[in-house]
C-alpha cells in the first residue's frame, strides 16, 4: 500500500490543478494509496510508523525539500519496527519550488513523478545525521571561526571568508562539475569555497563541527547550533529514484 | 603534463584537495592523491601522489609513492618512487627517493639518500624465499 504525506502549503489553490493532475495519473497507473496531509495530524512519526505497522509499502513525500525532511525522519527512526524499515520504500513528488532533493534523485515534474513511482527503480542511499536531526542533500555553515575535525585523525581550520558544504546527496542547484559527490559511498564530501574561490576537499565518515558564531543548517532548512557531531549512515534509505539521477 | 596551474594533470581527480586558506592540524593518512596548497602541521602519508604547491607551508614528516613539491616542507620526505622537486621548494629535512628531478632554485637543508626500488624488490624476495636470494642481494 503507498501512503502519500501531503505537506500543509499544498492546501493553497494555487496547487489544486497540479494536484488534480497527479491523483488522476496515480489512478490511471494503479498507484492509489491513502492521503495524510501534514496539517491534520501533530505527531507525523506516530502516524506514518503505525501505517507501516499496518502493511504501508511505500511512503511518497508530495511537497518540496521541506516535507522530505519532515518525513524521513519517521520512515527511517524506529526501534520497535525494525524489521520493517528494511523493506519500506521511499519516494517523492516534487510540488512547488525548493526541490533540489527530488531533482537530485532524478525526479524532476510532479506527473513524471508518478512514472517513476510505477517503475520502482529503487536505490539504498546514504544518509546525514547531525545529533538527532537528518539530512538527504547537505549541510551547510560559513567557514569564519568554523573548525571541523575529521574521522578524528585531524582537523580543519578556514582562515578566509567562505561556506563550508557537506554533501550526501548533490543536488542539481549546485551544478558545480568539480563537485564529486556520491551517496551511496558511505561518506559524506565536504567542499570549503573561500572568497577567492579556492576550493578544498575532503571526504569523511564522520565529522564535529563547532562555530560559536554561526549555525550549521541543514538541507537549507534546519538549523542546529554547534558544536555539532555529523555522520553518516550508509545504505539506511531505499528510495525509488529516476533515471536522470545525479548518481550512479 | 602540466596544466596552465603547473600542477600534472594527473592530480586533477584528487582524493583529497586542500586549499591556500586552510590550516590542516593532525595525522593525514590517505590512499588516493593528494594536493596541498595550504598550511599542515602533523603528518601525512597516501599510498598515491602528492603535490604540495608554491603557497603551501608544511611541518610534517611526509611519505608518499610520488612527489611534485613547490612550496615548503619542515619535516622528512620519503618517497617510494619519484620526487620532483620546484624552483620554489625547500626541505628542512631529510629526503629518501628512488628517482628525483631538481629544479633550479629549490633548496634543500638536510640528507638526501637514494633508496632503490631494485633494492626493495630483491629485499622483499629475500624475505620470502631462501638464501639462495640472499646471495643474490650481495
Amino acid at each position: 500500500m503507498n501512503i502519500y504525506i501531503y505537506d500543509d502549503y499544498l492546501n493553497k489553490s494555487k496547487y489544486n490543478r497540479i494536484l488534480n493532475r497527479v491523483e488522476i495519473r496515480l489512478t490511471d497507473l494503479g498507484l492509489n494509496g491513502k492521503i495524510i496531509r501534514l496539517g491534520a495530524i501533530k505527531n507525523i512519526r506516530d502516524v506514518i510508523q503505525n501505517e507501516i505497522k499496518n502493511g504501508a509499502k511505500t511512503i511518497v513525500a508530495v511537497g518540496n525539500n521541506q516535507t522530505v525532511n519532515k518525513v524521513i525522519g519517521s520512515v527511517i527512526d524506529n526501534e520497535l519496527y525494525g524489521f520493517f524499515q528494511k523493506n519500506i520504500l521511499f519516494s517523492i513528488i516534487p510540488i512547488g519550488e525548493d526541490n533540489s532533493i527530488a531533482n537530485s534523485l532524478g525526479i524532476k515534474k510532479e506527473e513524471e513523478a508518478c512514472n517513476i513511482l510505477l517503475a520502482r527503480r529503487v536505490k539504498k542511499i546514504d544518509i546525514g545525521i547531525v545529533n538527532n536531526y537528518y539530512f538527504l542533500n547537505k549541510a551547510t555553515i560559513p567557514s569564519q571561526e568554523s573548525i571541523l575535525e575529521i574521522d578524528g585523525e585531524y582537523t580543519l581550520e578556514p582562515q578566509e571568508k567562505g561556506i563550508i558544504d557537506i554533501f550526501n546527496l548533490k543536488s542539481s542547484a549546485n551544478d558545480d562539475k568539480l563537485l564529486k559527490v556520491n551517496p551511496i559511498d558511505g561518506k559524506l564530501d565536504v567542499y570549503i569555497k573561500d572568497k577567492n574561490k579556492d576550493l578544498t576537499f575532503v571526504s569523511a565518515s564522520k565529522l564535529k563541527i563547532t562555530n560559536s558564531k554561526f549555525p550549521l543548517v541543514l538541507d537549507d532548512i534546519i538549523e542546529i547550533k554547534t558544536p555539532a557531531d555529523i555522520n553518516v549512515v550508509s545504505g539506511k534509505l531505499n528510495v525509488i529514484v529516476g533515471k536522470d539521477r545525479s548518481f550512479e | 603534463m602540466f596544466n596552465k596551474d603547473n600542477k600534472p594533470e594527473k592530480f586533477k581527480d584528487a582524493e583529497t584537495i586542500i586549499g591556500a586558506s586552510i590550516k590542516v592540524k593532525g595525522n593525514f593518512h590517505g590512499q588516493g592523491n593528494i594536493v596541498i596548497e595550504g598550511q599542515l602541521e602533523g603528518s601525512l602519508k597516501t599510498e598515491a601522489n602528492l603535490f604540495v604547491g608554491e603557497k603551501a607551508k608544511i611541518v610534517a614528516n611526509i611519505e608518499a609513492d610520488d612527489a611534485i613539491i613547490n612550496g615548503e616542507i619542515r619535516g622528512s620526505l620519503k618517497i617510494h618512487q619519484y620526487l620532483a622537486l620546484g624552483p620554489n621548494a625547500k626541505i628542512i629535512g631529510d629526503i629518501s627517493y628512488s628517482e628525483i628531478s631538481i629544479e633550479k632554485g629549490a633548496i634543500i637543508n638536510g640528507q638526501v639518500i637514494y633508496v632503490s626500488n631494485n633494492n626493495k624488490v630483491t629485499r622483499k624476495i629475500s624475505e620470502e624465499n631462501t638464501s639462495e636470494n640472499e646471495i643474490k642481494n650481495e
